[in-house]
């Protein structure tokens, strides 16, 4: 259904007709039949889309980087805000910097590089938006995660009104997103656009840029880590135990600047450059290995503090029964791990590159020991594909990492498979409705967006979907928007969304 | 009781208090606004009682008042914005309800203070990242709803830290749980499954805690908050620095937060920092004040389980390489004050009389959010304000606190004053209302805005009003939680 | 093959759009990260690789619409493999491949551009893709006493190239070129007017069957005349005699060097001696068909092995632009006495391209400016005086779109910069 002429011209009056388009080769490479494209080119241009889309009760979504990778579903007006491309301000002085959506986080991450500094970059990888609002990391033992890296934001709503969260209302500065009072920050996740936003930024010793020699794919150093104040290790654990009391240990004495609990195959993924490199080395780890395992960066601020750092890594793989994965202490597989990890480049290897897809049970922002005795049913579970040869056989293994110290941490499994086989895509969705309401009937924790009905969850956690039902109609009165869906706890995917809010009706789109 | 049989009901006639002494005490505090007697207090024992009185008071559009921490109070959010409010004081909600060391979370009623949380998170071997020497009644929850800075930045993850999940009721008098605590299932049943209420947001894409936070009650009551805690050290070795030059300390704390080196930090100026260690005023103030610079830097560096003497030199090593290129040094000692006299101050809430109120009696605080770099002119603008309306300007506090890491710092004036001068309270009144109209132009932010100003700073944006109201709508939309307060 | 022959392909991409960016390990900052003009310049998804496989694969699935604007989106590529190598760093699938074939697929449709096909009428007729060529290829030639290949034995065959032959502008390559190889003492010689279109461009703009042609016409010619070794100074002619030749197995086994590797070569045997001093400042702009496009063609044919796994039996190896013609131009130019050479922050395998690729010269003269000038900027960033590439379609298009933002920056060939040394 396309939109009628007139309303077609009123969209296109706001952001020029280069910057529309319903013609279908478009709308096919947005995946999704139904969509007029718009690409705003500023705050104003969003919200006067959004005024109109209010105007003609036509639902929109909006788009930063597209790494929720869902086809749009009934969405009709889709904003793709990749002209807001611009870094706004770093403030070293005050750690923090201020981006447009499209900003990607391997460009702010150069820049804060330069600046002895860091950020947050999501696990999809650095050609996610350095937005800080969506998503966890990796490195987030050392640049926090999620919704606690925001600071003041600009953030359009689902009526097209602008507001300005904290410091920016006050006084147009970036450094607070809190108050006067409550903090919007609260419930900006539940919809509208965000147009601009401050993100913290963490100190950053490491070099101003990796002195990386060679050619794509295969990048290598000409330092070794070890030159840096930096290291690289991955250990593996007798039992899941004592991986646990390592992880804690490690958190509680603040000595890693990463720890990411990969499974053996998603570091080979990490440091080959085919499939078939990658299988054979995965091979090799996993003969290696004497149990689960996780990675661990340590990096120095100077000599005494990477020294320190070390020693006391000892001591805890010692208490712990750790062993080091040789191949990893190879400086060269060291070295691409840590640029590899640091600027979280090759997320796609690790899980597109195999089969075409993966699929993901995950809880973030919870401590790997909160759920392992879950997710070890899900692996049981997911060996159980592995074996019937409906997913791709790496170890089968959940992974986590800590986040701020070891205070939250981010907890998952998935499976890899091709997505064009209905078998294997089948028992996957099944795998994830399995473990997601293991989750629920464990007590263990809300399962990731999109699995399980959004009501079905919402009643064993404080019916939040209700109360989150009523943040959408005040702020979304004539049912536009949609809920943003961000890589959060218990966020919803659009398809759940419709399923108890009814969008589609209550905004069908104005013929 | 006339009138009150309904609360009776709920609460029993000894918790529900309408004598006119208890509503006298109620109906003001130092701050300046405006005393209102409330029509009674009450006292509830846990949740149940919480929820039925909310529900009760929106049956009856009466306005509740909570207050957990015990008197004085400071700020007028617990003075009845309108007549014929009920005060709802949680202070007798006593319970710790967990403390877990493995976790790093400890869970608390309402009415617990620092005082009586302190030690039984030291006995599992944590500690809090406490507010600076709260007064003896100041209750945790009381200090992290009202999103109070905290002394070890490093730890200061969000703004929000160190509150991680609440069970709350809100104005509907629907109870609700955030963030991990959510579910699925009950608190003891995630307990049994391994889990902790430590994440703080959700479920689903809301940060529902933060909307409680900074809201002065009113949005809900909460009935349990849990905290993040953090691991007591093995040893420390605290510093502090003085100096007349302030950039140059921001400078040090700068690096020193950013390189995460360590644990408590912030600036004192001579008034602030001889009120807390004097125990005699005038004479023991003034001397120690005497032997001070007029800033003092107090940073402290820790070692934890793992060879606890090699991480603090390691750390000395990081600080003096710092300081040496600023050309600044740390010390034990500076003037009349021990570093670690400061620590054994830092860790505990305020020895009586509470420090701000030793010297003259009374004190009125003018706080808010600002950067680095606009300290200075900032603290000359207050100063210029103080002078021109005959309040010494040499005698006024100040605190600067870096918080959320390094990218906010906490600036407050603290201006003591004798309350029974009608002269001095009068001067201190209009003083505070010219300065923060003039703090406001150099980009001060009133991120938690009380008293009579509270309504003029968050009033200047409208479209925040307007999205604050839609929220308040849903949790409050019979408006009974602490009317006449912020925006509401 | 054909675009059908890439299903496995286009149905693995992710959207992940690292296509859109360079290798993500080399952003160094908010500047020069993208790697597709195409996508910069019009921004709807579309216009990037992933966009492209997209299009591809929903079309592979029910049937080619073919509408003004997807022709506007297949049309406004540079055929630069930007996209390619970049996707590569990461994933096992091919992305250049199927937008050739997409291309080609529209081409025989007859869905083509008319800019195009009025240059492809020139080389039917004319044998030459520079519109509006007049008199003979060898023209510039004259006087100079070079060797016609065709008649005589050399140990060299110089292909001089469409543009270098038939534009003014442009003659001065050739000889630079003819004057540098004497100078080395070389034995080559020229084709005169047996010399024809390579058919490389005509491959990029979508015309397989008249590439087909011009590649025939060539090796006839080449074998005829007996050569081993065949030396080019144009990027497109490389690429197409020795990857897209070897590509329809045509190339036998015909030597096959860019005019700075053999330069490279001679310097490296001591026969070049570079000994005047030409104090400049540059950069150099490596061009895409060059550079990563460059990269020998892999003969390979396989199945995939039926299961969950993008794997194949035997096992591809992909061609990731790892191993195109990178550091022999850079040896020259640090060869040449008096010469500092600072880089751009896009280089060797995830350049930016000059925007002449792809025939948007000719179907979008204005993106083909506004693709130059992102360039110019980044060369003018590094502080060097002048841009030197090494194919003439970059320097002409470096050329205009100079000519228009009025930059101070000079623009050099490779050869000029030699030829200036000697
Ligand atoms: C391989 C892979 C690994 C991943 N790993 C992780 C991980 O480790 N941790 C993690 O947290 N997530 C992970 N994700 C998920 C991904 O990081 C998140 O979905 C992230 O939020 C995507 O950001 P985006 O801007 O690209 O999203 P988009 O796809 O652009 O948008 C996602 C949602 O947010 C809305 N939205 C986008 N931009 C805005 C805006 N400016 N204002 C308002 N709403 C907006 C959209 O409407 C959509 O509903 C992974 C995804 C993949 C594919
Ligand atoms: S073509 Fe490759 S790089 Fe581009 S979106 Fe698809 S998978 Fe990603
Ligand atoms: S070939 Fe070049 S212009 Fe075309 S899509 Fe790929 S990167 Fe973009």
């Amino acid at each position: 259904m396309a939109l009628s002429k007139d309303v077609y011209k009123e969209f296109e009056d706001v952001v020029g007709a280069e910057n529309i388009s319903d013609d279908p080769a478009i709308k096919d490479a947005y995946r999704s039949p139904d969509l007029t494209v718009i690409l705003p080119g500023s705050t104003e241009e969003v919200a006067a889309v959004i005024k109109l889309c209010n105007k003609h009760k036509i639902p929109y979504k909006a788009q930063s980087t597209g790494w929720m990778l869902f086809a749009p579903t009934y969405d009709f007006i889709f904003m793709d805000l990749r002209r807001m491309n611009r870094i706004i301000e770093i403030n070293e002085k005050n750690m923090y910097a201020v981006v447009e959506p499209y900003v990607i986080s391997a460009e702010l991450m150069a820049e804060l590089f330069k600046r002895g500094m860091i950020c947050n970059v999501k696990g999809s990888g650095s050609t996610c938006t350095a937005l800080a609002m969506s998503g966890h990391g990796h490195m987030g033992m050392t640049t926090s995660t999620g919704d606690r890296n925001d600071l003041a934001t600009e953030w359009v709503t689902d009526e097209g009104e602008i507001v300005r969260l904290g410091t920016l209302g006050a006084s147009d500065e970036w450094f607070c997103g809190d108050g006067p009072g409550p903090s919007l920050r609260g419930v900006y996740r539940g919809g509208g656009v965000i147009t601009r936003q401050a993100t913290k930024v963490y100190h950053w010793p490491g070099p101003s840029e990796y002195p990386l020699e060679g050619l794509s794919p295969r990048y290598t150093l000409s330092k070794k880590p070890s030159e840096m104040n930096m290291m690289v290790r991955y250990f593996s654990f007798p039992s899941i135990g004592k991986l646990i009391e390592a992880e804690l240990k490690i958190g509680e004495s603040e000595i890693a600047f990463e720890l990411m609990g990969f499974c053996p195959s998603m570091v080979s993924s990490n440091i080959t450059t085919s499939n078939e490199e990658d299988f054979e080395t995965l091979e090799q780890f996993t003969r290696e290995v004497q149990g689960p395992g996780f990675m661990v960066i340590i990096v120095g601020n100077f000599d005494e503090d990477f020294a320190y750092k070390k020693k006391v890594l000892a001591q805890i793989i010692k208490e712990t029964d750790g062993e080091s994965l040789k191949a990893v202490e190879d400086p060269d597989a060291e070295a691409t791990l840590l640029f590899q990890c640091t600027r979280v480049c090759a997320s796609i290897r690790e899980t597109f590159r195999a089969g075409g897809m993966f699929s993901s049970m995950m809880v973030q922002g919870q401590r790997y020991d909160n759920h392992v005795r879950w997710l070890e049913e899900a692996a049981v579970l997911k060996r159980e594909l592995i074996e019937k040869g409906l997913v791709i056989a790496d170890d089968g293994q959940q992974f986590g990492w800590g986040e701020e110290g070891g205070h939250l941490g981010h907890t998952e499994i998935f499976c890899r498979y091709n997505p064009y086989d209905e078998k294997s895509s089948k028992a996957v969705q099944e795998w994830l409705a399995k473990v997601g309401k293991r989750a629920l009937d464990g007590c263990f924790a809300v399962p990731s967006m999109g699995i399980l009905p959004v009501d079905v969850i919402g009643k064993r956690a404080s019916n939040y979907h209700i109360w989150f039902g009523k943040l959408k109609e005040a702020f979304d009165p004539n049912g536009v928007g949609e809920n943003t869906g961000f890589s959060y706890v218990g966020a919803d995917t659009s398809g759940v969304h419709t399923s108890i809010y009814q969008k589609p009706e209550k905004a069908s789109p104005k013929k | 009781m006339a009138g009150n049989e309904s609360l009776v009901k709920i609460f029993g006639a000894k918790n529900v208090l309408d004598d006119a002494e208890t509503l006298e005490e109620y109906s003001g505090d130092f701050s300046f606004v405006s005393p209102v007697r409330p029509r009674c207090v009450v006292k509830p024992k846990n949740a149940d009682e919480v929820q039925k009185l909310v529900k009760w008071a929106n049956d009856k559009r009466t306005p509740l008042v909570p207050v957990s921490s015990g008197s004085p109070h400071f700020r007028g959010d617990t003075v009845p914005g309108i007549g014929g409010a009920v005060v709802v004081d949680l202070s007798g909600m006593k319970k710790i309800i967990r403390v877990d060391r493995a976790h790093r979370v400890a869970m608390v009623e309402p009415g617990v203070t620092f005082a009586e949380l302190i030690p039984a998170v030291e006995k599992e071997g944590l500690r809090l990242n406490m507010p600076l020497l709260p007064r003896k009644s100041k209750t945790v929850i009381g200090s992290m709803l009202e999103r109070e800075p905290v002394v070890m930045p490093k730890y200061h993850w969000d703004i929000s830290d160190p509150l991680a999940c609440v069970e709350v009721v809100f104005g509907t008098g629907d109870m609700f749980r955030t963030g991990q605590a959510a579910g699925p299932g009950t608190i003891e049943e995630q307990w049994a499954a391994g889990g902790a209420q430590k994440t703080p947001y959700g479920p689903g894409p809301a940060a529902w805690y933060r909307l409680i936070q900074g809201a002065q009650g009113t949005m809900g009551i909460v009935t349990w908050a849990s905290l993040r805690c953090e691991i007591l050290p093995k040893l420390e070795e605290p510093f502090l620095v003085g100096s007349a030059e302030l950039d140059r300390l921001l400078e040090l704390v700068h690096w020193l937060v950013r390189m995460r080196l360590v644990n408590e930090c912030f600036v004192l100026n001579d008034s602030n920092l001889a009120a807390i260690m004097a125990r005699k005023f005038p004479g023991e103030y003034q001397d120690i004040k005497d032997t001070l610079p007029p800033w003092v830097l107090f940073f402290n560096l820790a070692g934890y389980d793992y060879f606890p003497e090699d991480r603090v030199s390691s750390q000395i090593k990081g600080v003096s390489d710092i300081t040496k290129r600023i050309g600044l040094e740390a010390d034990k000692a500076v003037g009349g004050v021990s570093a670690v006299e400061m620590l054994k101050m830092v860790k505990r809430p305020s020895p009586e009389p509470y420090w701000k109120l030793g010297g003259k009696g009374a004190c009125h605080d003018i706080f808010f959010i600002t950067t680095y770099d606009k300290l200075e002119g900032q603290i000359g603008v207050m100063n210029d304000v103080a002078n021109k309306s005959g309040y010494p300007a040499l005698d006024m506090g100040v605190y600067l606190q870096p918080i959320v890491q390094g990218s906010n710092c906490h600036c407050e004036f603290n201006l003591f004053y004798d309350p029974q001068d009608p002269v001095e309270l009068e001067r201190v009144k209009e003083l505070s209302a010219e300065a923060v109209n003039c703090l406001m132009a150099t980009g001060a932010f009133f991120s938690r805005p009380y008293d009579r100003s509270a309504r003029m700073i968050i009033n200047r944006d409208a479209a925040y009003v307007d999205a604050l109201n839609r929220v308040k709508t849903i949790l409050d939309p019979n408006h009974v939680m602490n009317p006449g307060k912020l925006c509401f | 093959m054909a675009i059908e022959d890439y299903r496995g392909d286009v149905e693995m991409c992710c959207r992940c759009s690292a296509c859109k960016h360079i290798p993500l390990q080399m952003v160094k900052g908010v500047e020069h990260s993208y790697a597709c003009p195409s996508i910069a310049r019009y921004n709807f998804h579309a216009y990037s690789g992933g966009g492209r496989l997209l299009i591809a694969k929903e079309m592979l699935n029910s049937g080619f619409k073919y509408t003004d604007k997807l022709l506007d989106i297949v049309y406004n590529c540079q055929m630069c493999g930007g996209c390619d190598t970049s996707c590569k760093y990461a994933m096992d699938m091919e992305v250049l491949e199927p937008i050739y074939e997409f291309r080609i697929r529209c081409v025989e449709t007859g869905h083509t551009n008319p800019a195009l096909d009025k240059v492809i009428n020139s080389l039917r007729k004319q044998g030459t893709m520079v519109p509006g060529a007049k008199g003979k290829r060898a023209a510039w030639a004259q006087g100079m006493g070079i060797k016609d290949a065709t008649k005589e034995k050399v140990d060299v065959y110089y292909h001089v190239g469409c543009l270098t032959s038939y534009d003014k502008d442009y003659q001065k390559l050739a000889r630079a070129t003819a004057k540098i190889l004497k100078k080395a003492g070389v034995d080559f010689g020229i084709g005169y007017e047996n010399e024809s279109c390579c058919g490389g461009r005509a491959f990029q703009m979508g015309y397989k069957d008249d590439f087909l042609k011009q590649a025939k016409k060539n090796m006839d010619m080449l074998k005829k005349a007996g050569v081993k070794t065949l030396v080019t100074g144009c990027a497109d002619g490389y690429q197409a005699f020795k990857v897209l030749y070897d590509k329809y197995n045509l190339k036998g086994d015909l030597e096959v060097l860019h005019i700075t590797e053999y330069l490279a070569r001679l310097i490296k045997e001591g026969k070049l001696k570079l000994n005047k001093k030409v104090n400049l400042t540059v950069t150099y702009h490596d061009p895409c068909y060059l550079g990563r496009l460059g990269e020998p063609w892999i003969h390979w044919q396989g199945k995939k092995i039926p299961g969950y796994k993008f794997v194949f039996d035997p096992p591809k190896v992909y061609r990731r632009g790892t191993y195109g013609v990178y550091e022999p131009p850079r040896e020259v130019l640090k060869s040449v006495p008096g010469v500092k050479l600072f880089e751009m922050d896009r280089i060797k395998e995830y350049a930016w391209c000059c925007g002449a690729g792809g025939g948007v010269n000719e179907s979008n003269p204005e993106f083909a400016k506004w693709t130059a000038t992102e360039r110019i900027e980044e060369a003018e960033s590094t502080g060097a005086e002048a841009i030197v590439t090494a194919c003439p379609w970059c320097e002409k298009n470096f050329n205009q779109a100079i000519k228009e933002s009025g930059s101070d920056l000079k623009v050099y060939d490779i050869v000029e910069i030699v030829e200036k040394a000697i």
